[in-house]
């Protein structure tokens, strides 16, 4: 109970520091765009027309040269994002780097500040997760403890980000968490309100997007905001597809990877001297969608096209902030089109908004595969039931679409790239990040070569064992011999013969670095007693073997502290 | 209740160690010069602030008369000779000024707590608090229309200033970019908050001025006292204007006009002290006797301008002469205040004149209104 308590306690002070690092960060990259001339503010005060137009196209770049330089300072040389905190979390890793997470704040921020066409949610919810397990690690809790610390860390990070404590606690379980138990609920809600509580009271911000005196629409305006569903989803689509086509595009470009955001910076800049609408997180664009008439049907066309285009290249090739941002701007244009259409067609009132935000919560929902948190942020903003309930109907449909067309997020499909694939669930996805090498046994037979089969035979025998291992002078793998085999070699008088004349029985060779998951559907095919580990970079050193009871234990074990972790109360 | 009584007795205490001091330097104290608008505005202030301060503290006040222009301050300071120590001024001014150098740094630390204890920084309103001016009072421009234009529904909103539909009738605006910007991406629902964010894109500037051009019958002014002029005359039924003269014309003078307070856009009017004053320490004196909740509240039951602590916009009754409820007539007024802009100094500082020129290069030259007095200079006294 104290112990819980503790975790509670230790939720609300994680909450109020992501809190207050997160409305640090705004502020910071609120103090860059207009220090920078990135915001249409600083631009509009700036009076030099010629400079303005030259910084637009050397600050992004410039931007880029400082972000590659950051991420070459990453192991894995790129920012980290919720990505890596879902794996975390699903895994029961834990333990998120705090040098990565701070080198990838920074880069998230430089990125902002510079006017590059990412969102800043990714680098708040990374942050607060990171701050979250650096508590969890300085008070050496379990694992399973880490993972609530992240969750609350997160939930803080939203909830202090959009003023909406409800939506962070939701992201934290839809996204990152992927249950609901109730041990978790309550540090996770404490943070939330705890984030929430500082946002509000020390350092006020406007909110995302505000929806005033809203009409209701006619009952049959929910049949468009389903059919705007489904089609969102299929921008949702576009737009996940480009980013990961850029990305796999940059990979073969001949550029050092520490360049390419400067390349895309500068490709950014020029396109931005004609729309400058795609410079940023792009609020000014988002709050213009949401107003009938301040975009043509052409406009909205091509700011959409461009703003996509954009943040692919930005995230693409290797700019570190989030996807959540961009695809609200995309969403709600992509909205106010939709709305614009059935305006001119002459059948919509005064119900222009509603269709924005239909759209917007099409496309990013499925973006971030969070259809709750989206719902929830539209009503934390607008405080609009009506405008909640239209935007359900879009979601209804663009969240399975999209995950049928797609996968469940943008997230979980760069997950499934590295290797991760989260769509069968959580054990599925613990037990393919579970490695082999830690059930790796010892106690097994392993012949040199020049053994004959007499000895062999004897050497078994002794051990209890019923097969053997042959393995080269370098104590390479070689071959299974089993002692039946051996039994009816000698019997034919054949004892004096090397074990290498005796018959191979194939059994599945595995990597050290290979899952529980992998070697769990070896034994279905092949009966054997155990799984034999060779090194494949060691050039198929022997490692020793892993049996099957073992692996069996693996997955009980995992089983049941997933088990503890998801139902457990307290 | 109990805070409030101890708070009442320590001031008294105060006041009786200050009496010996005050009696006692009375004789030799050097006078007060404190520079600022005249008319109207000048004799509540005498009444208010400037009498009250005298009979507290011994120190005469002599007041002088400006049109809120820098440029006799920037004269006095350069020569050295500052015949002022306190001065009365926008606080757009005070921060041009301020940045030449030309006022001394004002700290809130001066400042009194409110009767009921409140620190001064949280009791003042936003953005109340510059390098070298701190907020008195707040003026609004706001729109007026004659109640007998509308006899059915009245306006409620500054959209409705656009809807000639509803509301049919000629208009008249100012002939400036400030405030009918903003009135007009309100009308498009744009919270306060993002106002001057989007009015820093083309595009935002360009839906604003088509609702100002999509304006039937719509009269320029230029001088503060034109617009209540033109709706005495019946010659427009909306006109915007500051909210002072509109408060003059309908209670003094019995003009059936009403106040739409939705969208008003506020202005800061500070103290400051110049560089170089020679009785900065009365001044600062001054500045906090002023500031003290009682006196605003009593500034504003004289003049229809906001304080700036939320403690003494709390405490303002009627007028002590007409009996007017002074609450329904300050800007400030939670009821009034609902959906106020600030104007963003700073922002107009370094955008208005292209603004000016997108706007006048956007909008019809008409011809101003028949018996409109010259341009005015722009920097004519804007408030009283």
């Amino acid at each position: 109970m104290l112990r819980f308590l503790g975790l509670v306690a230790l939720g609300a002070l994680i909450g109020c520091l992501a809190a207050l690092a997160a409305m640090g960060f705004v502020g910071a990259v609120i103090w860059l765009n207009d220090l920078l001339l990135i915001s249409p503010r600083g631009r509009m005060m700036f009076a030099h027309p010629e400079a303005l137009a030259i910084a637009t196209v050397v600050v992004p770049t410039l931007g880029g040269l400082v972000v590659g330089q950051l991420h070459r300072a990453i192991r894995e040389g790129r920012p980290h994002t919720p990505a890596d905190v879902i794996a975390a979390v699903q895994t029961r890793r834990g333990r998120l780097p705090a040098r990565a997470g701070l080198l990838s704040a920074l880069s998230g921020l430089v990125s902002l500040g510079s006017g590059a066409s990412v969102g800043q949610y990714g680098p708040l919810v990374h942050m607060g997760a990171s701050l979250g397990s650096l508590g969890a690690n300085l008070l050496r809790l379990g694992r399973s403890d880490d993972n609530v610390a992240i969750a609350a860390g997160v939930a803080a990070a939203i909830a202090a980000a959009f003023h909406a404590p409800l939506a962070g606690i939701v992201f934290a379980h839809e996204v990152v968490l992927r249950h609901y138990a109730l041990r978790a609920f309550a540090p996770v809600a404490a943070a939330a309100i705890a984030g929430h509580v500082v946002a509000t009271h020390t350092l006020a911000r406007g909110a995302l997007f505000h929806v005033t005196d809203t009409a209701v629409p006619h009952p049959w305006e929910f049949a468009a905001f389903l059919l705007i569903g489904g089609v969102g989803a299929l921008v949702a689509g576009a737009y996940m597809h480009a980013i990961l086509a850029v990305g796999r595009w940059a990979a073969r470009l001949p550029l050092a990877p520490p360049l390419r955001p400067a390349l895309a910076g500068a490709a950014l800049g020029l396109v931005a001297l004609w729309v400058p609408d795609i410079l940023g997180m792009g609020q000014e664009t988002l709050r213009f969608a949401t107003i009938q008439g301040a975009f043509g049907s052409l406009d909205l066309v091509i700011v959409l096209v461009l703003k996509l285009a954009a943040t692919a290249l930005c995230i693409g090739m290797g700019f570190g902030g989030g996807v959540f941002s961009p695809a609200l701007v995309i969403g709600t244009l992509f909205g106010a089109l939709c709305g614009s259409w059935v305006t001119q067609a002459g059948f919509a009132g005064d119900t222009f908004v509603f269709y924005a935000v239909c759209g917007m919560v099409a496309v990013t929902a499925p973006v971030i595969g969070a259809p709750l948190t989206t719902l929830l942020i539209v009503f934390e903003l607008t405080g609009s039931y009506v405008l909640t309930t239209a935007a359900l109907a879009s979601v209804t449909l663009a969240s399975p679409i999209a995950a049928q067309l797609f996968g469940r997020s943008l997230f979980d499909t760069q997950l499934a790239r590295r290797g991760l694939d989260l769509s069968a669930g959580r054990s599925r996805a613990l037990l393919q990040s579970a490695r082999l090498k830690d059930l790796i046994s010892q106690d097994c037979v392993t012949l040199g070569p020049g053994t004959s089969v007499d000895e062999a035979v004897a050497t078994l025998s002794a051990s209890g064992h019923g097969e053997a291992y042959r393995v080269n002078e370098r104590h390479c793998y070689r071959g299974s011999v089993m002692l039946a085999d051996l039994e009816v070699m000698r019997g034919r008088g054949q004892g004096r013969l090397d074990v290498s004349e005796c018959r191979d029985t194939p059994r599945p060779v595995l990597d050290p670095e290979a899952s529980i998951w992998e070697a769990m559907h070896h034994p279905q095919d092949v009966a054997g007693e155990a799984i034999v580990v060779a090194d494949d970079r060691a050039g198929g050193v022997f490692r020793g073997v892993v049996y099957e009871a073992s692996i069996t234990r693996a997955y009980m074990q995992h089983s049941e502290a997933l088990q503890r972790e998801e139902h457990g109360t307290g | 209740m109990g805070r409030g009584k101890r708070a009442i007795i320590r001031a008294a205490i105060v006041l009786l160690l200050m009496l010996p001091a005050a009696s006692g330097s009375a004789a030799e104290a050097e006078p007060l010069d404190i520079l600022s608008w005249g008319g109207a505005y000048e004799r509540a202030q005498r009444r208010a602030l400037f009498a009250p301060f005298t009979a507290a503290t011994g120190i005469p006040v002599r007041v002088h008369r400006y049109n809120g222009s820098l440029a006799r301050i920037r004269q006095a300071v350069t020569s050295g000779e500052v015949p002022w120590d306190v001065i009365d001024m926008q606080r757009s001014r005070g921060r041009t000024a301020c940045a030449e150098g030309l006022l001394e740094p004002l700290s809130p630390d001066l400042l009194t707590p409110s009767p009921q204890g409140t620190p001064a920084v949280r009791d003042f309103i936003d953005g109340a608090f510059s390098p070298c001016a701190i907020t008195h009072s707040v003026f609004a421009t706001v729109v007026a229309y004659r109640r007998d234009a509308f006899p059915g529904q009245r306006p409620t909103e500054i959209g409705d200033l656009f809807d000639q539909q509803r509301f049919p009738g000629p208009r008249a605006l100012q002939r400036d970019p400030a405030v009918n910007l903003e009135w007009a991406l309100l009308s498009y629902g744009v919270p306060e908050q993002e106002i001057y964010r989007l009015l820093s894109t083309r595009r935002g500037l360009s839906l604003a001025l088509r609702r100002l051009q999509r304006l039937d019958n719509l009269q320029w002014w230029e001088a503060g006292d034109t617009p209540v002029r033109l709706l005495a005359e019946k010659r427009v039924v909306m006109a915007s204007g500051y909210n002072g003269r509109f408060f003059d014309a309908m209670v003094n003078r019995g003009l059936p006009i009403e106040i739409l307070w939705d969208g008003q856009v506020q202005e800061h009017e500070t103290w400051a002290i110049p560089r170089g004053a020679e009785q900065a320490e009365s001044a600062r004196k001054f500045i906090r006797f002023a500031t003290a909740t009682e006196r605003q509240a009593a500034l504003a039951r004289l003049i229809p301008y906001g304080p700036s602590r939320r403690s003494a916009t709390r405490q303002v009754t009627t007028h002590p002469d007409s009996g007017v409820d002074m609450r329904l007539h300050i800007p400030t007024h939670p009821l009034n205040a609902e959906r106020a802009v600030t104007k963003d100094d700073s922002w107009y500082a370094h955008t208005h004149e292209r603004i000016s020129e997108y706007f006048n290069a956007a909008l019809p030259h008409d011809a101003p209104a028949a018996g409109e007095t010259p341009p005015a200079t722009p920097e004519a006294p804007a408030a009283p």
